[in-house]
């Protein structure tokens, strides 16, 4: 059932990873089970819910519906990779200051698809977020800490540049 | 809190959740991130038919496939006591002479990889006779209807109090009826006007993002299972009679848990991880996919018959009703789940005659088990809808008529009960007047509509335990039993436990629950920890800083009272003695911890319905604004103002988080499809079809009000909080939709299509 095996290399929060996976192996499946970085977490594993989402070339990204093989030569960040020496990133910070989680089994996924956000818009509207941020499901929280915490995070980040 | 009462440092504080740098860092471990060397992975056959018997099943094949070291069909079951539930245990851990629904579990697989699993299951040749089915309740209710159980399950009716009763299969496929009566049943004789409302339910699923999930392993002739699991006690205890296993030898872990609101409890992968694991000898890792999610565990779908009596002037003298519950495939928490909807179905009203009953009934779908709200849901949506029935057919406004009807402050709920512990009204009047309901303009396609949602909390007899442990150099361990869901519970308990030691918030930590450390617990359920696990553990806190207390007196040569615990130090006078240079000079270099233990209980208490006095009662009042399209029936929710009262808040960010979470569970089931069934067949249960709200299906207008009333009977005065805002927003739109444009529609959810359906009906002559 499997075919040969394919030797993937991409960048995984600035490291560059080099291994054989198989053809139909998922990558989320790699960052989980063999670079040991579980903070991506699955839910629906139909690319539906975001809980998975990582940022792939600057594009936020359901890991659950990326072939390994697809990242090839890709640059890729994961949860693990936000925080710098234990310095949080304005996203975890405002995430973390505004108790914009419950379970937290969908922040992972949330933290990263604001930072794609703040990436492209340093300032993005109210309204920017809510649309952004409706990509991904969050059954805890009712979404408004949410949004208000993706607003902080950019406010934080623009004071951390003023600075 | 009374006038003399200290000012408070921690609690009332909107800290930073203690487990806000695991969760924001990926590094927050949960049951799906453990693993073992060696560990298999399980994958179960499900049944494709909603009804069968089950003829012949012939496993060999797979269990030569590659990969594979166990295989569990019915076969595999002797010697175990192979079926569970809650009251009744009718459900067995994989089918031994029929399925039920589809997607029953006919047998499982473990091998070292899902993949291998899978490709074993497609080996196992199965044969089936199939039976007729009953997908809904009333057809399962019919003289004709096929039996899912033709013999009755062993199971038991629990003891009740004053008015209560309890009573298994009066009927065909009904596996528990609860019922209460209070008064006089003569009081509809004296009423002016009676009403009589047919109201129905849907049935949403949990939805919640980590499935369920088990790694078991055998340490020996040990079970150690790790599992996202909300009652992992009564697990332990349900496991030790499945495996005919000491209870001491059966280890439960249970580390973060991706959320259940409800679904996580009692048995779901941990019977067939952990047979597996007996089998195989090998730590075997049940995951379900979320396909399964839906095919495991829903909320009720019921009909709610309501019947009531009024008098002309408004009061509220008598309400009858009768409630069916869909209780899915087999029992499972059903017997609980109607004893809270027939018992909250009065709601909190002044009544004088009360008698209601509630059915559960079997039928060939997925199994219904506790979701948020937990009966309530259902029974504020038919109690809230017909109040406003009432209201417009007596030519009342509905938030006059419900002031003039809600229970007092303190008053009892029913004859033997505990009072309420809200002001009704003032929570009542605080919604309403944040959503402008006194200026709106009614009709024309837009309306606002009222809604208090109700529920007794704190459940029913449980006991809580807890332990604090201190540490020579000021380290406190809270041990208790409530798992962290999501809820936030270890940053209310570790603020409690701060505010009380003195003691910054980051010396507190609350390690996860093993069963065989943990004190025990009946479950984290019913938004009962902040009024009955809290109680226990400021009791813990209490008792370990006394024994500090005279500890550091006696090494002071002083009284206990001429001193002060401040941080980890002693204050006398102007001195200030830190702890950990008398505590090594007393007990040696290595030091010390002390301890105190706390335990709460209610009462048991015969003249109270349920065995004992409710401890808290829940409220979530709301309102809601809706535009209606006449053309297309789409409601368009303007706003969603909801309020509970905290009491006092422990951490006011974590109540609003509650508050508007359960609010916007709530909307699933008021404007959601929910779980469509075609027949026995699910139509839309996966991540993809399935809609729960997402941030751009939430209006601008969505405003949760945080009350502290201060009458809560946990420590500091808190309440009962997380499910209340949930249970009036369905109602609160349906009242607003005939606000609206003056239909009134009785059936969840709100979809476009009734509602065009109920503007034809009004408009057809």
């Amino acid at each position: 059932m499997s075919g040969e095996l394919v030797y993937l290399t991409c960048r995984v929060n600035g490291e560059e990873v080099s291994l054989h996976v198989r053809p139909e192996e998922i990558f989320v499946d790699v960052l989980r089970d063999r670079l040991a970085a579980t903070g991506t977490k699955v839910a629906c594993d139909l690319g539906a819910c975001g809980a998975c989402t990582i940022i792939v070339n600057g594009n936020p990204t359901a890991s659950c519906g990326l072939f390994a093989w697809q990242a090839e030569g890709a640059d890729i960040q994961t949860i693990e990779g936000l925080a710098n020496n234990g310095n949080l990133d304005p996203v975890q910070r405002a995430f973390v200051e505004n108790s914009a989680f419950q379970c937290g089994y969908c922040t992972p996924g949330m933290i990263m698809l604001a930072r794609a956000l703040i990436d492209r818009d340093p300032a993005p509207s109210r309204a920017d977020i809510r649309n952004w941020m409706g990509a991904n499901i969050c059954r805890c929280t009712g979404y408004e800490m949410i949004i208000e915490a993706v607003e902080k995070a950019a406010a934080l980040q623009q004071e951390a540049c003023n600075e | 809190m009374n006038e003399t009462a200290p000012p408070l440092n921690v609690v009332g504080e909107g800290f930073a959740r203690t487990d806000a740098v695991p969760k924001t860092t990926g590094t927050a471990t949960y049951t799906v991130d453990v693993s073992f060397p060696g560990m298999l992975h399980a994958k179960v056959l499900r049944s494709p038919h909603a009804h069968a018997r089950l003829t012949a099943i012939d496993a060999t094949a797979a269990r030569a496939m590659p990969g594979v070291h166990a295989v569990i069909t019915r076969d595999q079951l002797e010697g175990l006591n192979p079926t569970y539930g809650y009251f009744i245990k009718d459900q067995p851990i994989v089918a031994i002479d029929k399925v039920r629904y589809i997607g029953d579990a006919v047998a499982a697989v473990a091998a070292e990889t899902e993949r291998q699993a899978v490709e074993a299951l497609e080996k196992i040749v199965v044969e089936y006779e199939v039976l007729p089915t009953v997908a809904a309740i009333e057809s399962a209710m019919a003289d004709t209807a096929p039996e899912l159980f033709e013999e009755e399950p062993m199971g038991v009716v629990p003891a009740y109090g004053q008015g209560a009763s309890g009573a298994r299969r009066l009927g065909i496929n009904n596996c528990y009826r609860f019922s209460y009566e209070t008064g006089n049943a003569g009081a509809f004789e004296g009423c002016d006007h009676v009403f009589e409302d047919r109201f129905l339910f849907s049935r949403d699923q949990h939805f919640h993002l980590e499935p369920f999930v088990s790694v078991a392993r055998m340490e020996g002739e040990t079970i150690d299972v790790w599992s996202s699991c909300q009652n992992p006690f009564p697990l332990r205890k349900e496991l030790a009679r499945v495996f005919n296993h000491p209870e001491n030898m059966i280890r439960v872990q249970v580390p973060y848990i991706g959320a259940g609101y409800g679904a996580k409890n009692n048995c779901k992968t941990e019977p067939i991880a952990i047979l597996l694991a007996k089998l195989s000898r090998r730590p075997v890792r049940f995951c379900m996919t979320m396909e399964e999610n839906f095919l495991t565990q829903s909320q009720h779908a019921a009909i709610l018959n309501v019947k009531t009596g009024v008098m002309a002037d408004g009061t509220f003298v008598a309400r009858s009703g009768h409630i069916w519950l869909d209780s899915g495939a087999y029992s499972d928490a059903s017997p609980l789940v109607a004893e809270k909807a027939g018992y909250r179905l009065p709601g909190p009203y002044k009544w004088k005659h009360l008698d209601i009953h509630c059915d559960c009934i079997l039928t060939n779908t997925t199994p219904a088990g506790p979701y948020r709200g937990f009966g309530g849901t259902q029974a504020s949506w038919a109690s809230e809808s017909q109040i406003d029935i009432i209201a417009r057919s007596l030519g009342r406004d509905p938030l006059d008529l419900r002031l003039q009807n809600l229970k007092d402050l303190g008053e009892a709920y029913v004859p033997g009960e505990s009072g309420v512990d809200s002001d009704l009204r003032a929570g009542l009047n605080l919604v309403a007047d944040r959503i402008g309901y006194s200026d709106r303009q009614s009709g024309d396609g837009r309306g606002m509509g009222l809604s208090v949602g109700f529920k007794d909390a704190g459940g029913v007899n449980k006991p809580a335990q807890a332990r604090i442990r201190i540490t020579t150099n000021g380290g406190i361990y809270l041990h208790c039993g409530t798992v962290e869901i999501g809820q936030g519970v270890q940053t209310a308990m570790a603020q409690i436990v701060a505010e009380l030691l003195n003691a910054p918030l980051d010396r507190v930590s609350y390690p996860a629950l093993n069963t065989d450390y943990t004190p025990f617990d009946q479950g984290t359920n019913a938004s009962s920890a902040i009024v009955v696990m809290a109680m226990a553990v400021q009791q813990a806190t209490l008792k370990a800083k006394q024994k500090v207390m005279e500890f550091a007196a006696g090494q002071l040569d002083c009284s206990v009272e001429e001193i002060e615990l401040d941080d980890w130090s002693i204050r006398k006078g102007n001195e200030s003695h830190p702890l950990p240079i008398m505590i090594m000079r007393y007990y040696g270099g290595t030091g010390y911890e002390f301890t105190g233990e706390g335990f709460f209980k209610p009462d048991i208490d015969h003249s109270a319905p349920l065995e004992t006095q409710c401890v808290s009662w829940e409220f979530g009042w709301g309102a809601a604004e809706v535009e209606v399209d006449r053309d297309t029936g789409l409601v368009n929710l303007k706003q969603l103002v909801v309020s509970g009262d905290a009491g006092q808040a422990i951490n006011p960010l974590v109540c609003r988080g509650q508050d508007e979470g359960s609010a916007i569970m709530g909307l699933t089931g008021a404007l959601f499809p929910c779980m469509i069934y075609d027949g026995p067949i699910l139509m839309n249960g996966n991540g993809l079809d399935y809609r729960v709200p997402l941030a751009t299906d939430i209006p601008d207008g969505f405003v949760s009000i945080l009350q502290e009333q201060g009458h809560g009977p946990g420590p500091f005065g808190a309440k009962s909080l997380g499910e209340g805002c949930m249970l009036p927003v369905a109602s609160a739109i349906a009242n607003a939709i005939e606000d609206a444009i003056g239909v009134r529609i009785r059936e969840l959810p709100l979809t476009p299509e009734r509602v065009l359906a109920a503007i034809d009906d009004a408009q057809s002559p």
